[in-house]
């Protein structure tokens, strides 16, 4: 047998070594712990402003730098209450409330309101919603940081070749390479395409949910988040 | 690391992929997706069978291992419950053949076939009720119709289940008169457009929205479809005069019949002697 099907579950990979969010803030939340939450969530707040408040690149970016600083000083954190909301939609609805304010006294400050706007259609499709952008690029960055883990992981065992195999078929944009195709350009066997495949996933899978785990409260909000992403 | 719309859908859909190491499954390929959660069919390498492996987008409650004890024609009998890693729950069933409701009434079946699918769904309810479960979401995506004619009421309800807006009573909390308010709507569903007004009834008396208009169990509402394929009056609707003439008539057409020869002959007879 392959020794890459014996590796089993996330389980076995992932020994949880991520405090939940409600772990880490009640043990000071470390810098570590911070920028994980930040490495998840900069660019949905940053689109998330873009699109709700039809700001400009260079203001969005203000904005969030903004909000992530404010949060820190204000005990952002330690008032998030897992019984009322998931800690994703009490970070939204911050920034919607702190951006908001920003707009406002920005808008004031210039007297009238001269704050300039960029035409949205030239940022996102008009189809989707501030929300809904917010809620898409969280997922994308939730894959993002997970694929840079796995890539890092796989450097750090010697396991390029494994890589390979799964960038070739998993990040392919537009058609994929059969799994013949792919056994012939890695010189391995089909049953090892299907294998290396499938212990990336596993690990991937893995690698999601521990960058979940250290942005949620606890185990159910852990799964509710995780079935947002399957969903 | 960047990717694109495609590629994020594409990871999310295998990063959903139950992970099915350390069991005895082999997945297959996905067969369908509701709101309880992802139906694949998968081969047993013990046993060598294929089977249907649903994956819950939860834990499995304290009902699940009630339901799995169900055993009944009609419910598809599950083979195994289990938990994947990452802490989804899962359970294997019999992988059945055939269609789903709302597909085989596409068919065009006829009146009477239509009456005994509901029946069976009826009587499965019946049991389980008396069993102490309930379905929570009865629909005809959950009824299938097997290739011998066999049915099976399948997904039976887990806590976390709300039921689908169409079947679902308007009831505080989910019980057996709201199963009993969801075979109604199955009843409905599966009626031709031209049905007798005595049949329309039925499912109207089960899907009223005061609890103690409706059936009081799934068992009373079969007695009433018996009453009507019997041509008897069904407790759902008050008739008018006419239409309990005409189904008494219909009802005893022979006896009418041999009751108007009769009363011919007397009248032939009667002439014949007369002049």
């Amino acid at each position: 047998m392959d020794p890459d099907t014996a590796i089993g579950g996330p389980h076995a990979h992932f020994p949880s070594t991520q405090l939940s969010l409600l772990e880490a803030t009640a043990a000071g939340l470390s810098s570590e712990a911070l920028d994980r939450v930040i490495a998840l969530y900069w660019k949905p707040v940053y689109h998330f402003i873009r699109l709700k408040f039809r700001t400009n690149n260079e203001d969005a970016k203000d904005l969030t730098q903004g909000f992530f600083a404010a949060a820190l000083q204000r005990d952002f954190f330690a008032r998030f209450d897992p019984a009322k909301a998931s800690f994703r939609t009490y970070l939204r609805m911050a920034v919607e409330r702190f951006a908001a304010n920003e707009h406002a006294a920005a808008k004031r400050q210039k007297r009238g309101g001269d704050v300039e706007f960029e035409p949205v259609g030239e940022q996102v499709a008009a189809t989707e919603s501030p929300e809904q952008a917010f809620e898409r690029e969280w997922q994308r960055q939730l894959f993002s940081l997970a694929l840079n883990d796995l890539r890092a992981h796989c450097d750090r065992l010697g396991k390029q070749l494994q890589f390979s195999v799964f960038q070739a078929y998993d990040l392919a944009d537009g058609e994929r390479p059969s799994y013949a195709e792919l056994a012939t350009r890695h010189g391995v066997s089909e049953a090892s395409v299907t294998n290396y495949l499938a212990w990336a996933r596993r690990l991937l899978l893995g690698f999601v949910t521990e960058r979940l785990r250290s942005t949620t409260s606890g185990p159910q909000e852990l799964h509710r988040e995780m079935r947002r992403v399957w969903r | 690391m960047e990717i694109s719309d495609s590629v994020l859908d594409h990871l999310r859909h295998v990063a959903a992929l139950p992970d099915l190491t350390g069991t005895r499954y082999e997945l297959e390929t996905e067969i369908g997706r509701g709101g309880m959660g992802v139906v694949y069919s998968a081969r047993d390498r013990q046993l060598d069978r294929r089977v249907a492996l649903k994956v819950l987008d939860f834990a499995l409650a304290g009902e699940a291992q009630l339901i799995a004890r169900l055993e009944h024609p009609a419910i598809v009998p599950i083979h195994e419950t289990g938990t994947l890693p990452d802490g989804r729950a899962f359970y294997t069933m019999k992988l059945v053949a055939g269609a789903r409701l709302d597909h085989y009434v596409a068919g065009s079946p006829s009146l009477a076939e239509r009456l005994r699918v509901i029946r069976r769904v009826g009587e499965a309810l019946a049991y389980a009720h008396t069993r102490g479960a309930i379905h929570r979401d009865l629909k005809p995506q959950n009824v299938m119709v097997g290739q011998f004619g066999e049915v099976y009421v399948m997904d039976w309800g887990v806590d976390a289940v709300a039921g689908t807006p169409e079947f679902r009573a308007p009831d505080a909390r989910l019980d057996q008169r709201s199963d009993v308010f969801a075979l109604g709507a199955l009843l409905q569903s599966v009626l031709p457009e031209s049905v007798p007004p005595a049949l329309r009834a039925i499912a109207i008396k089960a899907m009223s929205s005061d609890r103690a208009a409706r059936y009081p169990d799934a068992s009373a509402l079969l007695a009433d479809i018996d009453r009507f394929e019997q041509g008897l009056a069904v407790e759902a609707w008050s008739e008018p005069l006419w239409h309990r003439l005409r189904r008494f008539g219909s009802r005893n057409a022979v006896m009418l019949w041999l009751l108007a020869a009769y009363a011919a002959v007397r009248l032939l007879l009667f002439f014949l002697r007369t002049f």
